[in-house]
């Protein structure tokens, strides 16, 4: 039996080739749930992976501090940006331009993915793997250590952050352009933020801009969407 | 070095300055709270297994799940995703 003959996880196969004994990640990382995911989805492949970080600590012409896991076989290049937002101000966390830039470049396949949505993102990165040609996925990780909040709100800050629109999932390839995960019902964007000790600071005036960014950033992403 | 539960008790034992001093240790010795399911609530879903962050969480024989002592780092994800209530965190000593 290949698959788990169960409600939730019957769409995904139950080995494990993430090996827990070695990484030393914090309690509730979201990292490492993103990275036990995208193992699950590469399989075999993994061994010839390789982690990096970018070079110059600049990624697509914007500074950044990600780690990259770097896959290649044949003709299919997968780059995937494991992203925790370190060191980052109220604008990055409201505003990704990587993946919009990475569009741009000629990338074949370009998508979002949260560990939050855990099939969203195996589905993604499946896809990654099947398009020839170079790919891009960026995974949004919420850092309890680095956000400051508690670790068992690790995957609820995650979803939060999707539904508040400030981080939408998405994918882009030739010919389509899809919203993956339709937020229609938005919640508020101080929900996400306030979530966080680390924008414990963050005024009220402040909160209305980046809102108000956060539709305009989302008003465009529809504006490429295709009706289906 | 044999490895123990307690990661304090090792903790005053050894210094960890030398490169690989952390090497014993599981990454569930630094556990808190363990979780704990209600037979009687658990629909057997398998959430609990997809948001596990380190892969602790197994499935057993009779179709319930179970986590791995050490392996889980006692982060509490499990507990606040199940829908049903059916985890709970159980504190250590």
């Amino acid at each position: 039996m290949d698959k788990f003959s169960l409600y939730v996880p019957n769409f995904l196969p139950c080995k494990e080739y993430f090996d827990p004994k070695k990484n030393n990640a914090c309690p509730g990382c979201g990292i490492a749930l993103a990275v036990r995911h995208t193992y699950k989805a590469v399989e075999k492949l993994i061994e010839k992976a390789v982690w990096e970080t970018p070079s110059g600590g600049e990624l697509f012409g914007s500074k950044t501090d990600v780690s990259l896991l770097k896959i290649k076989q044949g003709k299919t290049e997968v780059i995937i940006c494991l992203d925790n937002e370190a060191g980052g101000s109220l604008q990055d966390a409201i505003k990704k331009q990587m993946p919009a830039i990475a569009a741009a470049e000629g990338f074949k396949y370009v998508a979002t993915a949260s560990p939050s949505y855990p099939f969203d993102l195996y589905d993604k990165m499946k896809k990654a793997l099947e398009t020839e040609g170079k790919s891009y996925i960026h995974i949004l990780c919420p850092c309890p250590v680095g956000w400051q909040f508690e670790p068992e709100t690790t995957v609820k800050v995650g979803r939060w952050a999707v539904e508040s629109r400030a981080f939408s999932l998405y994918e882009v390839g030739s010919g389509f352009y899809n919203q993956t995960v339709k937020t229609l019902k938005p919640r508020q964007l101080s929900d996400y933020i306030k979530a966080q000790e680390r924008f414990s600071e963050v005024t009220d005036e402040q909160l209305a801009e980046a809102s108000t960014a956060v539709e305009k950033e989302y008003s465009k992403l529809l504006e490429n969407i295709q009706p289906e | 070095m044999e490895v123990t539960s307690k990661f304090s008790k090792k903790m005053m034992e050894c210094s960890l300055i030398e490169k690989g001093a952390a090497k014993p240790f599981m990454p569930g010795d630094r556990r808190k709270a363990l979780p704990e399911w209600d037979k009687d609530r658990c629909i057997r879903c398998g959430l609990c297994y997809i948001y596990c962050p380190d892969g602790a969480v197994y499935r057993t024989d009779d179709g319930f799940f179970e986590a791995d002592e050490k392996m889980c780092k006692g982060c509490g994800i499990c507990h606040r995703e199940c829908w049903f209530g059916s985890i709970s965190m159980v504190e250590e000593e």
